[in-house]
């Protein structure tokens, strides 16, 4: 555990109101990538994989009453805040942030380069009120806004489901989100960044990958460590009908690989490429 | 071209964990049961009596509930005959609970495991409860037995808390068994402190979490109150048969056979891969004891 008197301990906590209602704190608990399993167990992980710093836990406690939790995560910067926070986007709005969700007593949200948990050990009307005012004094607290990925200026916007683009580092995580295989054939890590996102609906819809590796030859590596693995029966083509009648496709540019899995046609795959990778090749071109 | 709801997604998938398959959609398994004096017994049992504020019955059902699975499994129609069987007088004893803040084994499961321990004749200064520090523990550093009780549920990044994963806490570094989803969770088993060590598995079912959210992956809507015990000498049958009502549970839930949010091939990877146990469900002999009402499986 991180000492609550260091700096950025101390910055972290200054956040967080001390009481809410009748609800006390008790003492603070700070963690860091390395100490975060004393506290939260396999968890951790996801953490770390967004290049978390410190996590902050302050526990409400009122007699009688179901305890209240804050967790206030310091992840560095605004796109790894934003990232975590689309781990899990399960819930309603709860307009708090840049981008929250509520759901049975557990509100997530982000703003700048934190991202907050406050959870309710049982939901009831009063722990929900109390949650979600929490929730708004700590994002009142954070002075600025954060930027979010710039993956995502790429996402073509016609059919996108803003409300389920995924941000992330790893293999692991985009095969919770969204199985690709067992083995890291997409040559992830975390240097890595890579946006995920649907287009139609969560069933029959498709989905498209972007990776930025920072650089054109470790772009051009993945793209061929894919396509031998996915679509070995047309690794150079670059696009496949799949078993189930759908098309993934796969295309460089720049730095970037865009996939796409599932679409309807094959027209839908390459439009989809074609648009991605013009978009985000604008971005990179002088102005 | 003929659609095929089996992708090549599903292929990546299970080329490197096919007994997955075989364990979570046991309709498509072909392979031919395996002959009866193979199979590896799990008791289920469960009592419908209220749960109480910590999450277990009364003390009484929970050593009932243990005794008629203990003697379920080894055949035995008295409860301390049974543990006599498979603990000595001399034995140092380890039970290896799991102090999880939000689901644990809870006190009841702890103190039956212990009377019963006693009863077989092992000196209460031999015996020791532990979890996070059974490092440091002088019991568990001499141990000769150890008994093994956690609660199941959902995890994070294992996919599910099981009882091959109790036994992280026997190494300082648990992160460091973290890779592939913790595929390999079964080489703990052979930890000195650990190895051949272990008499009795218990899985506590009595409030499982089926499903998790947010950092700390638990929300209290997405458990049950199963009220069951899972018993056997084997962790990975009893795992599997956990995983079993898990996958039940979330089919109800949810409506599909949605995946766990993590892969628990460390479940099977302990078969296949380390041999620690049987996950095949045609080699595990389930027996079903006490309250029949959704069981699940």
């Amino acid at each position: 555990m991180t000492a609550p008197e260091d700096k950025d301990a101390k910055a972290l906590s200054s956040l967080i109101p001390r009481t809410i209602g009748p609800w006390l704190s008790e003492a603070d608990e700070v963690f860091d990538a390395e100490t975060i399993f004393d506290y939260i167990n396999g968890s951790g992980e996801v953490y770390r994989s967004y290049n978390m710093r410190l996590v902050l836990a302050r526990r409400f406690h009122k007699d009688g009453k179901p305890d209240i939790v804050v967790d206030l995560f310091d992840m560095g910067s605004s796109e790894d805040a934003f990232g975590v926070f689309t781990h899990d986007l399960d819930g309603e709005d709860a307009k708090i942030g840049q981008g929250s969700t509520y759901k049975g007593g557990l509100l997530s949200f982000w703003k700048d380069r934190y991202f907050g948990s406050v959870y309710a050990e049982e939901e009831t009307p009063e722990t929900k009120g109390l949650v979600l005012e929490l929730g708004r004094q700590i994002a009142a607290a954070i002075p600025r806004e954060g930027s979010k990925p710039s993956l995502l200026s790429a996402l073509p916007p016609e059919g996108l489901d803003a409300k389920l683009v995924r941000f992330f580092h790893n293999h692991l995580v985009l095969n919770y989100h969204f199985f690709v295989a067992d083995t890291n054939i997409l040559l992830l890590d975390q240097t890595t960044d890579a946006v995920l996102a649907l287009y139609g609906g969560p069933k029959d819809g498709a989905r498209l990958l972007l990776v930025d590796y920072g650089d054109t030859a470790k772009a051009g590596a993945a793209r061929d460590s894919f396509s031998g693995a996915y679509m070995p029966e047309s690794p150079e083509k670059g696009i496949v009908r799949t078993e189930d009648g759908k098309w993934a496709a796969v295309r460089t540019a720049g730095s970037v690989v865009a996939v796409v899995f599932d679409a309807g046609s094959e027209t839908q795959a390459a439009a989809v490429l074609d648009e991605a990778a013009a978009a985000w090749m604008k971005g990179r071109s002088p102005k | 071209m003929r659609r095929s709801s089996i992708t090549r997604r599903d292929f990546l998938k299970v080329a490197s964990a096919a007994p997955l398959a075989g364990a979570f959609i046991p309709a498509l398994k072909a392979g031919t049961p395996a002959a009866p004096d193979e199979k590896v017994r799990v008791v289920l049992v469960r009592d419908p009596s209220p749960l109480g504020p910590g999450g277990a019955p009364p003390a009484e059902v929970v050593q009932k509930m243990l005794d008629d699975a203990v003697c379920a499994l080894l055949g035995e129609k008295d409860a301390v005959r049974a543990w006599k069987s498979i603990i000595r007088p001399e034995d140092v004893v380890g039970i290896k609970t799991n102090a999880w803040r939000y689901i644990p084994t809870t006190v009841e499961v702890e103190q039956a495991i212990k009377r019963r321990v006693m009863d077989a004749g092992v000196a209460e200064d031999n015996i020791a409860i532990d979890d996070r520090g059974v490092l440091r523990n002088p019991v568990f550093q001499r141990a000769t037995a150890l008994v093994n009780a956690r609660p199941f549920r959902t995890h994070h990044w294992s996919g599910v808390g099981s009882l091959i994963k109790n036994y992280i806490m026997f190494v300082p570094s648990p992160p460091a068994y973290h890779g592939d989803t913790c595929a390999d969770l079964a080489t703990l088993w052979n930890l000195p402190m650990v190895k051949g060590k272990t008499r009795l598995n218990v899985l506590v079912m009595f409030t499982p979490l089926f499903h998790g959210v947010g950092p700390h992956h638990y929300s209290k809507e997405y458990t049950w109150e199963y009220k069951g015990l899972i018993v056997s000498r084997d962790p990975v049958a009893a795992d599997v048969t956990g995983l079993r009502v898990l996958q039940a549970k979330r089919r109800e839930h949810f409506g599909d056979d949605r995946p766990f949010q993590m892969t628990p091939h460390h479940v099977f990877l302990a078969d296949t891969r380390h041999h620690l146990g049987v996950s095949d469900i045609n080699k595990i002999e389930l027996v079903k004891l006490g309250w029949p009402d959704g069981a699940l499986i």
